[in-house]
């Protein structure tokens, strides 16, 4: 027994992978047709959002910081693509995909610039930006505008043979696959585990949590294409339900809240064993209210599991 | 190094005389000083430019507002103090909603009754959350996410989606805009709000308690060895976030005579800008409710003007969100990295 608590100690996301594959199985004895491999495509496009927020919601909690404003920056940025772009003509995919990554990424900086050159509290900061987003979408679309460029609807299918979401969560995983061959990544751990020892050792401390930011808000940039994708329409009411989303995957996937512990694969656990317990749900006919209250439940047990059983920190503390 | 040694004595010497920007820095962080005086210039600038403002009803319509906000804000208040955020608002305000519509209302309990059920859940809800949060130093963050998730479920399900219930007529007069209160023409909800800002005030300032709070949020381990018991501070203020969000709720339904899926939202949202334009930050000494209460005032000034104005309710988030940016930038900076050692 203890060896399995060191094993999953070692592992922050070895929770959040269990958890996986005990709904993945759930999901398919209530609903056999989960196991059909023509319903992926359509369910990894209804995914895809959900773990772009998650990954969207981790760089800047690894450099020990938070963004609370990626839900409604993805959301944003499908409203952008879908109410501006296209009727502004620039609908078409090698204009509007710079476009929108490049804006997303700015705001991101924007909020990196107020946690790391002004000195905000990171909570602060993006409640500040989640207004603006939140009431910028809502200006731009107050009403669901359909797409008129079909595109995109690709990306939550299917794109010739291969799933569509595979390709945004890939471009994602790709980018933070690369950064982790750079000196990027340990640097983000090592000034989310202790800026000051961070900054001692001759880290720029400054310029980590900027790219940090900016990097949350390039993959909720990929998060709002896949959103616009998957609805064909701009949601502006959305924003509030995305806002906390990215956080919960975050900290189901064992990333700790207090900066410099955790993974990327711990997010995608993490979203994918939301995204699980929705679908279970959803299969087993349960009232959708019901869902929010299993949903909230499951979370608190969650977060409760890892800081009790699975913190190698608490042990610590009793021995 | 003699040098440096003689400025040292000379520093710890002679008295320190702090320069005049320094004087200034500390009075205007002391008092509110910038936010009674933008509230000032948004009262001018609402009576300047629409003249039928002054009248008692719509006077005494933004004071309702305002202090329902300041009412959903309190808890907050109390949780920012010691550092931690609250995101189960929404949660207690949809139980007290449900509790004063469909049972106070709907299925004719009795106001008090309906008041201790809410006191009750929302306060276990809420001391629930501060004990363990403390205890297996968990984020408050995202326990107080999970739990609000599961009250506003709950809450649904139990009510089985019925909206159609109102809060009893006894409940409903205490934030009626034309309400009296013992023949003066003031709604109670008024003076509710007012009695509580000045019972926090003097919990804050003049009692061992309210010390023991600012010690919790400014250095919880100093605290400790100061033989504070910060789990049982964290504790109380979580449990009092859940109530008076839970009896904000029972008013705010009062107020516009029912409920509804997410009636929580925007008072959650707008009661922490509340907070944090009225200058308390995580964990600081210069945060009051008092300030809260100036922010709720303000904030609801600023929408009654950019609505006045005939920007849609969408255009003034965007300007909450520059609000709240530009005060933090004011009062809620930290200190550099280097000046951390």
């Amino acid at each position: 027994m203890n060896r399995i608590f060191a094993f999953l100690q070692q592992r922050p996301y070895a929770f959040a992978l269990l958890l996986c594959i005990v709904l993945l199985a759930l999901n398919i004895i209530v609903s056999p047709s989960f196991a059909n491999p023509t319903r992926w495509p359509a369910i990894l496009g209804t995914f895809a959002p959900f773990a772009l927020v998650g990954f969207a919601s981790t760089p800047s909690v690894l450099s020990g910081g938070m963004d609370i404003s990626v839900g409604p920056l993805t959301t944003f940025i499908s409203v952008i693509f879908i109410a501006v772009l296209m009727p502004a003509g620039l609908g078409s995919w090698y204009f509007s995909v710079p476009i929108l990554l490049i804006l997303a990424t700015i705001v991101g900086m924007i909020n990196g610039i107020l946690v790391a050159v002004v000195r905000l509290h990171p909570v602060v900061a993006t409640v500040g930006m989640l207004f603006i987003l939140i009431g910028l979408s809502q200006t731009i679309a107050p009403n669901p505008v359909q797409a008129a460029d079909r595109w995109s609807a690709g990306l939550a299918r299917t794109l010739g043979f291969i799933p569509g979401a595979l390709l945004t969560i890939g471009a994602a995983a790709l980018i933070w696959f690369l950064l982790r061959r750079t000196a990027f990544v340990s640097n983000l751990l090592a000034t989310g585990d202790s800026d000051q020892s961070a900054f001692g050792s001759g880290v720029n401390v400054t310029a980590v949590r900027i790219l940090a930011y900016g990097l949350g808000g390039l993959f909720a940039g990929i998060g709002g294409i896949a959103l616009a994708a998957l609805l064909q329409s701009s949601e502006s009411a959305l924003a509030t339900t995305y806002a906390l989303l990215g956080l919960a995957a975050v900290v189901l996937g064992g990333t700790s809240l207090l900066g410099g512990r955790g993974s990327m694969l711990g997010t995608l656990f993490g979203a994918f064993a939301i995204y699980l317990i929705q679908q279970l749900l959803t299969a087993g006919g349960v009232q959708s209210n019901l869902i929010q209250f299993a949903y909230g439940i499951v979370l608190v047990v969650g977060v409760l599991v890892s800081a009790t059983l699975l913190s190698a920190r608490q042990r610590g503390k009793v021995q | 190094m003699t040098t440096t040694s003689t400025v040292v004595n000379a520093r710890l010497d002679a008295p320190v005389v702090p320069s005049r920007w320094t004087k200034f820095r500390f009075f205007v962080l002391r008092l509110p000083i910038l936010q009674l005086s933008v509230l000032l210039a948004l009262i001018l600038w609402l009576v300047i430019s629409i003249p039928a403002f002054v009248n008692r009803l719509s006077i005494v319509s933004v004071l309702i507002l305002a202090a329902l906000l300041a009412l959903a804000a309190l808890g907050q208040t109390f949780v920012v103090l010691i550092g931690g955020l609250d995101l189960a608002i929404p949660g207690y305000i949809i139980v007290g909603a449900f509790i004063s519509s469909n049972l106070a209302g709907g299925a004719g309990w009795p106001i008090p009754l309906a008041l201790l059920m809410t006191v009750v859940i929302c306060g276990l809800v809420g001391a629930f959350v501060g004990f363990v949060s403390h205890r297996y130093n968990v984020q408050p963050l995202v326990l107080t996410l999970g739990i609000n998730a599961a009250l506003v479920g709950g809450t649904l399900f139990v009510a089985k989606a019925n909206f159609t219930s109102a809060p009893p007529d006894a409940l409903r007069a205490l934030t009626a805009i034309n309400g009296t209160t013992f023949g003066l023409p003031i709604p109670p909800i008024l003076l509710i709000v007012l009695a509580a800002v000045v019972l926090v005030w003097l919990f804050l300032t003049r009692t061992a308690s309210g010390r023991r709070l600012y010690a919790t949020g400014t250095n919880a381990r100093a605290a400790e060895l100061t033989r504070v018991h910060t789990g049982k501070v964290w504790t109380l203020t979580f449990a009092t976030s859940g109530i008076t969000a839970g009896i904000a709720g029972m008013f705010i339904a009062s107020f516009s005579a029912g409920w509804s899926a997410n009636i929580g939202e925007p008072y959650f949202f707008t009661g922490l800008a509340a907070v944090l334009l009225g200058g308390t930050t995580f964990g600081s000494i210069h945060g009051s409710y008092t300030r809260t209460v100036l922010g709720a005032l303000i904030l609801t000034l600023l929408s009654t003007i950019v609505l006045s104005v005939g920007m849609s309710e969408s255009e003034s988030r965007i300007i909450y969100g520059f609000v709240v940016i530009a005060a933090a930038f004011l009062y809620g900076r930290e200190r550099h990295v280097r000046n951390r050692f």
